[in-house]
């Protein structure tokens, strides 16, 4: 069952790059690429950095064109919410919809070669956050992790903007199913606003948000008899024709759909989203918002029409990643990340996903609009269960995920530099318990 | 009255609970941090702390505050005109002729419990234990689903609005500097929703399972933790050394060997298994917050039963659980707050299958320090036909929100209510001294 997952692995008898020989500094500024980048280097990737030239591995990352493993594909091939569409995945049971949605996210974060478009994925996943319990969303929410989330999180914002809005997961979550003429619902509207795209402080007043929701009155999800249930519909008997004002900007009437789809491209090229995307970038990658950075990132949105490769670039390249303070990993970063130094083997079932639960951070279950927080103090009691994780990965007691120590030893790797700074206390015990503690450790929870 | 005097009563107690949080937290030799402080300074990490008194309810220097919160919630929809009884109504035993209680333990001349819950009138008598009735949600689907939905989202009806859980928001909004890493905790498999977007919320089936049982030598890991986490001034290393020292408190507590300071023993149930380690958790004063803990089978379609059947078990055991847990706690009940609530109430009428249809209003037992009991808070809309609302369900006229914000508001220092339960405007119940 697991020999397709062996594919992901080095070739047997091989042996990792050299890299315990490199200057600590060296070691420190690729470890720090690889936490912020991918998620989090496997035994060898240092060494691979280091071979590559970062230049030339941020490249690589940002084309984001690498095959994915045999293993991957075969394993994410029997996986029925990424192949079924949404009427046939009526027949699964909710919390199947639920867990192979996360089983999906676990192994393609883990073993996916195309690293940071997963990472993207994860950032997007949580900027256009969808609650799965909300009423049947765990059904809409595959078509929109594919087609709106992965299809779009290393291409430009207003594509992926244009797409989460006709997204029906997105249209059910906040209500705008129901956004009709005469009785709107502004849900979908603010949150389009407020956490989509200019941000709070953005400049939109409530009037603004009253008619970016006339605009996407009738915007709705598919439910009439015999047709394709599930798929977005623009229902122009519930649209409101009137002329509105939106931003400064004049939407005379009788547009229809084309109402909210200018709605879209207003907001997308707005220099307060570019603003707010870019903050929020510089906040993910680099731990906070220097204001050069997000001036410079606001710039390239502007320039390229909010070409995501073109502003991660330079901030990937810079010294300044190096730098910059440490995040907190949430428990998703922390699980892959553990899974990735093991270079473990998982089918990512449910034994894995209720470690994610018990942290805090079970996938797709995050009920606000705004995503998982990334604040440190909102993770700091997810401590004993992270230790949990860590124990028994290393100890080989989760179902469906297994380690091999031994045989990563002979081949030579060194877990010490995964951190950066091998302190004292690692080195006492003999070795289990030294890789346990190395997850465990203050500085793995830090990426 | 004796009403009266049992909310003389409580007032006095107010009054030192007054004269408690004047004293200044940072001189108390009790204080958890302080405590913990002494206990890393020492490296003695089994240091058992002195039993801890009222002194508690002082809000601390770090902006944290002692007082502890327990839900209990009934789901199924629990029968609340079966449960306090409206036994002076005779519309009440002309609909059920079959499944009426014909003789309540009398609470105010009017409502009576039903008799399966003697264990609680002694707490009720002692004003301990306040009673409201029709109280209940907005929400008219008379759904489980979309009930319990709502009420976990502290939303009026289903629908548009919050999705986060009213718990959740209220533990968002109030997080002390430095919080405990077990803030707030479900006896249960995985957190309710009333949880949900509460990222330091812990789910256990049992106590036992909050400990660090790793495949190898575990005195080496603690040991290894210990020295791992021990200087960083980060918060992640902060949060390490406090996450040892609770870790340290919960695993001496052993369910299997507890025995409760109460005159009973917990009813040999999940209620009272659940209710016994939250009292040991509340005990061992590891900065919890808040509990949850589920009691179901109150889905009663089907002979359900009078003095006796299958109701009268349920009660017997929610009121023998209770009130083990207020005696076991004692003095420290004065920090707890116990709510019990449900999602709706059930039909006025019985049914052919003697049992009861889902309904609207029910009831709330509210428990604890602080609590003005003795009392049945009711704005009695009576259950004569004309009164009734749909298919023949008691009205509601007192929104459970408007409950639940009074206690976060007056037992756990919640300055923002109106973030919890957003567009609530309520009238004050008054139910807290």
């Amino acid at each position: 069952m697991l020999a397709g997952c062996r594919l992901l692995q080095f070739q047997e008898g091989e042996s990792l790059p050299e890299s315990v020989s490199l200057p600590t500094q060296r070691v420190e500024a690729h470890v720090r690429l690889l936490n912020r980048a991918t998620f989090g280097p496997r035994p060898g990737d240092i060494g691979r950095v280091d071979a590559l030239g970062r230049k030339d591995y941020v490249d690589a990352l940002l084309r984001a064109d690498g095959s994915e493993s045999l293993g991957l594909i075969s394993r994410l091939h029997r996986i029925d919410v990424l192949r079924m569409d949404g009427s046939e995945l009526m027949d699964l049971p909710r919390e199947e919809i639920i867990r192979q949605l996360q089983q999906a996210a676990l192994l393609r974060a883990t073993f996916g070669r195309n690293q940071l478009l997963e990472r993207l994925v994860e950032f997007w996943s949580n900027h256009f956050n969808i609650y799965a319990r909300k009423s049947e969303g765990m059904y809409l929410l595959p078509a929109d992790t594919e087609r709106v989330i992965r299809s779009n999180a290393l291409g430009r914002f207003g594509d992926l903007l244009a797409a989460s809005a006709k997204s029906p997961a997105m249209l059910l979550y906040l209500d705008n199913q129901v956004n009709r003429k005469g009785v709107p619902n502004e849900n979908y509207a603010r949150e389009l606003l407020e956490l989509h795209t200019m941000g709070v402080d953005g400049g939109y007043s409530q009037t603004d948000v009253q008619e970016v929701a006339r605009c996407l009155t009738g915007w709705t999800i598919e439910s009439r008899f015999l047709r394709p249930r599930g798929k977005f519909r623009f229902d122009s008997s519930m649209h409101d024709e009137g002329e509105k004002l939106v931003l400064g900007t004049r939407i005379p009437p009788g547009g229809g759909i084309s109402d909210g789809e200018r709605v879209l491209r207003i907001l997308a090229s707005h220099p307060s989203t570019a603003s707010f995307i870019s903050r929020k970038l510089c906040r993910y990658f680099l731990g906070h918002e220097p204001p050069e950075w997000v001036e410079q990132t606001k710039a390239t949105y502007l320039r390229t029409n909010g070409d995501l490769r073109a502003m991660l670039r330079p901030i990937l390249l810079a010294d300044a990643l190096t730098e910059a303070p440490a995040i907190v990993k949430r428990p998703f970063d922390f699980v892959v990340s553990s899974l990735r130094a093991l270079d473990a083997v998982t089918d990512a079932s449910l034994p894995l996903q209720s470690y994610l639960t018990s942290m805090g951070q079970p996938l797709y279950q995050w009920p606000m609009p705004d995503g998982y927080p990334d604040a440190t103090a909102s993770w700091t009691g997810s401590l004993l269960s992270r230790w949990k994780f860590a124990t028994d990965l290393v100890g080989d007691r989760i179902s469906g995920t297994t380690v091999s120590l031994k045989r990563l030893k002979e081949r030579g790797a060194d877990w010490s530099e995964l951190i950066a700074k091998p302190n004292s206390p690692l080195k006492l015990g003999v070795d289990d318990e030294r890789v346990a503690l190395l997850l465990c450790s203050p500085e793995f929870q830090w990426r | 009255m004796a009403v009266t005097k049992m909310i003389n009563h409580w007032m006095t107690c107010d009054g030192d609970s007054r004269e408690y949080a004047l004293r200044s937290p940072e001189t108390s030799p009790l204080s958890r941090r302080n405590l913990l402080t002494a206990a890393l300074l020492s490296s003695v990490w089994w240091t058992k702390r002195p039993a801890t008194g009222i002194t508690e309810l002082a809000v601390s220097s770090n902006g944290r505050h002692d007082n502890v919160l327990v839900v209990v919630f009934l789901r199924g929809g629990a029968d609340g005109l079966n449960v306090v009884v409206p036994y002076l109504e005779d519309s009440y035993h002309r609909e059920r002729p079959t499944l009426r209680i014909r003789n309540p333990l009398d609470l105010d001349g009017f409502f009576g419990f039903h008799p399966a819950m003697a264990a609680l009138l002694p707490h009720y008598r002692d004003g301990e234990l306040a009673v409201l009735h029709a109280v209940g949600s907005g929400d008219t689907t008379r759904s489980h689903f979309e009930a319990m939905s709502a009420m976990e989202r502290g939303l009026k009806a289903e629908g548009p609005g919050d999705t986060s859980g009213w718990i959740a928001r209220h533990l968002n909004a109030t997080r002390p500097p430095a919080a405990s890493p077990l803030r707030a905790v479900s006896i249960s498999s995985i957190v309710p929703d009333s949880l949900r977007g509460a990222t330091s919320a812990v789910a256990m089936t049992s106590i036992a399972e909050y400990r660090l049982e790793p495949p190898f030598d575990k005195s080496l890991v603690l040991r290894g933790l210990e020295r791992l986490y021990e200087h960083g001034r980060d918060e992640i290393s902060q949060a390490g050394r406090e996450s040892l020292t609770v870790l340290k408190e919960i695993e001496q507590l052993d369910p299997a060997k507890y025995s409760p300071d109460s005159k009973h023993p917990y009813p040999q149930s999940e209620l009272g298994e659940s209710l016994k380690q939250i009292a040991m958790l509340i005990k061992a004063d590891v900065g919890l917050e808040v509990a949850c803990v589920d009691r179901g089978g109150w889905d009663t379609h089907v002979a359900q039963g009078a003095e006796s059947g299958w109701l009268a078990g349920n009660l017997a055991d929610v009121s023998a659980a209770l009130s083990t847990f207020a005696g076991d706690l004692n003095k420290e009940m004065e920090r707890v707050t116990v709510v019990v609530m449900t999602e709706f109430g059930r039909r006025v009428y019985e049914n052919t299958g003697l049992g009861t249809d889902h309904g609207r209003a029910s009831f709330m037992l509210l428990m604890g320090g602080g609590v003005r009991g003795g009392r049945v808070y009711a704005d009695w809309p009576g259950i004569d036909r004309d009164n009734l609302e749909g298919p023949g369900d008691l009205r509601v006229t007192t929104d459970y929100r408007s409950v639940l914000s009074e206690v976060l508001e007056r037992r756990l220092m919640n300055t923002a209510t109106t973030e919890v339960f957003k567009g609530l405007s309520r009238p004050r119940i008054g139910v807290f001294a």
